[in-house]
Parts: C-alpha cells; sequence; structure tokens
C-alpha cells in the first residue's frame, strides 16, 4: 500500500519531464558565444538560488529577463559581466 | 536567505557580500522540571569567493525563566566556515562542508558537518550530518558528544513564500561514551518568507521522544537582512 503511494511520486520527482522543465538546459547553438553563456548558465544555477528556486526561463517574455536580472543583481552581489552572462544564458536558452 | 532554521544548504553566499541574521529560539522543557528559555544569537555572514563563506556570531546569549528563578547569561562567541563543492541545480547533489568554532565563558565547542541538496524545480530538499564535541564547565572538563542527522523539504510557493517540514534524529553522549548514549527525535513544520534584501524563516519542532532535560518544543525564527 505504501509503495503504491511512493511509486508514482519518486517517478516524479525523477522523471525526465522535471528535470527538463526546472534544470537549466545546457547551450548548443553555434550562433552564441558559448563560453559566455556557459558562464551565465553557472552563475544563473549559484547566485540565483541563494534566495529562491530557479523558474523555467520561458515563464516570462523575453524582453522582461534584463529588467529581472538587474532588479536583484544588487542582492547577488553580480558585476555587470555576470549579469550579462546571466542574460545571455538566459535569452539563448529561450531560443534553442 | 534560508528555507531551514535547524539545517543548513549547500549553497554558499555570493563573494563580496555581507548579511545581518539574527536567532531566537523558545524551548519549553518540563521534564524534570518545567523551564522556558529564549535564546538569541547575532550572526554576520561574509560571502568571501564563488565557494566560500564565513560567518561571525558575535553573541548567543539566552533568558531563562525556571522554578528556581529567572535569569540572563551570555554563552560564547563562534566562527563558522562553509566550502561547496558542487551546486544543487546543475550537478547531481550540492555538497558543502562546514566548520564551527565556539568560545564562551565556560565552554568550548567543535562542530563539523556534512550538508548536502537537491533542487527539482521548486522543491528543496536537504541533508545534514553534524558531529560535534563539547567541553564545558569551571574547568571544561565536563564532555559531551553529539551526532544528529537532520532532513529537510521546503517547497516553494511563490518567489517569496516556501513551507515544508524539518526533521531531526539525534544521538548524544554524556562523556563521549556510547554507552549512554541519548536519541531524541525532532520534527515539524517551517515557513519562509522573502523580499527584497531580507527574509524571515520560522520552524516549530515537538520532540517525538521522552527525553528529560530536553525540549518538548522549539520554536526558531531567523531574520536575516543584507547589507
Amino acid at each position: 500500500m505504501r509503495f503504491s503511494i511512493l511509486l508514482p511520486g519518486i517517478a516524479l520527482l525523477t522523471s525526465c519531464q522535471w528535470t527538463r522543465y526546472y534544470t537549466p538546459p545546457p547551450i548548443a547553438q553555434r550562433t552564441v558565444d558559448l563560453a559566455l553563456v556557459q558562464k551565465g548558465r553557472r552563475l544563473f544555477a549559484q547566485r540565483c538560488i541563494e534566495c529562491h528556486t530557479l523558474p523555467p526561463v520561458w515563464r516570462y517574455q523575453a524582453e522582461d529577463w534584463p529588467q529581472i536580472v538587474n532588479s536583484m543583481a544588487h542582492r547577488a552581489a553580480l558585476t555587470s559581466g555576470e549579469r550579462e552572462a546571466i542574460i545571455a544564458y538566459i535569452l539563448a536558452a529561450r531560443a534553442e | 536567505m534560508r528555507h531551514f532554521t535547524f539545517l543548513y544548504e549547500a549553497p554558499t553566499s555570493p563573494p563580496g557580500s555581507f548579511e545581518l541574521e539574527n536567532w531566537l529560539t523558545w524551548a519549553r522543557t518540563s521534564e524534570p522540571a518545567h523551564a522556558d528559555e529564549l535564546a538569541f544569537r547575532h550572526e554576520l555572514e561574509i560571502g568571501v569567493t564563488n565557494h566560500f563563506q564565513a560567518g561571525i556570531y558575535f553573541a548567543d546569549w539566552a533568558y531563562t525563566h525556571a522554578n528556581g528563578g529567572s535569569g540572563f547569561n551570555y554563552s560564547d562567541a563562534a566562527l563558522e566556515l562553509i566550502y561547496n563543492f558542487s551546486n544543487p541545480v546543475i550537478d547531481p547533489l550540492g555538497l558543502s562542508i562546514y566548520q564551527e568554532f565556539k568560545a564562551g565563558d565556560r565552554l568550548l565547542q567543535w562542530e563539523s558537518k556534512i550538508i548536502a541538496q537537491k533542487n527539482l524545480g521548486p522543491l528543496i530538499l536537504a541533508y545534514n550530518m553534524t558531529l560535534e564535541a563539547v567541553w564545558e564547565g569551571d574547568d571544561l572538563r565536563k564532555t559531551e558528544g553529539e551526532l544528529q542527522q537532520a532532513v529537510g523539504a521546503s517547497y516553494e510557493l511563490s518567489p517569496r513564500l516556501a513551507a515544508g517540514i524539518e526533521f531531526l534524529h539525534e544521538f548524544v553522549f554524556p562523556h563521549w561514551r556510547d554507552a549512554q548514549a541519548i536519541s531524541n527525535i525532532f520534527v515539524g513544520p517551517n515557513v519562509s518568507y522573502r523580499r527584497s534584501n531580507w527574509f524571515v524563516t520560522v520552524t516549530a519542532l515537538a520532540q517525538a521522544t521522552r527525553t528529560e532535560e530536553e525540549p518538548d518544543f522549539q520554536l526558531r525564527t531567523i531574520f536575516g537582512i543584507g547589507l
């Protein structure tokens, strides 16, 4: 009985769907600066989770993301270069 | 920002950041005698590098109210160091190690932790294993060890609000001898709220065992503000 309740939950938590929605995807595009977006992905996962979990990158419009990142940049102690890297990563991930 | 008050999370503070945290823990004990304690902690957390943070507890002090009398007492000051190895979002598991050195009036304490964390979307799962050694008393001859395991889950209902549960299992070893080990279990809910540069997190824990001299109930609040 316990397993019948637990198993669907475990399956949901470990399923590809769950990780695909919430783990920031790596970028494979050749049209972007790969070093910049890889840095942005690492910073997005490292600095933003200090305060909150990561939203899926398509939750907000592309044009809204720079303002969202800038509004929290001070709290996350982001330099302007780090801000640019995070925004570049998010926009590239949205476009994939 | 903390999602838990009795557990630590794996991510460390951003380099160059400063956060002031004030802790308040109310503990009610009924066996062998009724007592209430309000314990306070004032901490400054400093992000040193991308993976390393330091914390200074300026003062741990308490107000105790019991049948025998009431009063304030200063306990200690401490230094904590946390090093982060991996990220709970993009790595399979977020891992950090923690070391704390505490010294006070008739107290020396050494505390080590392994912190594990996994973020699954809006769900944060955390695990801490803590080993603690204490020397206390007038000549620091009273010794005690503790092994604690803690598990917590926190679900982010919105970017500002999260709620979850914390579970603690501790083995206390008086005189560092396992023949007299005492086992305690505490469990209870938590809630955290954040806004711009401040947050508040509250956990209520009830004792699920019946150990004398351990609190039946604890309520801990941490209020933090980024400087």
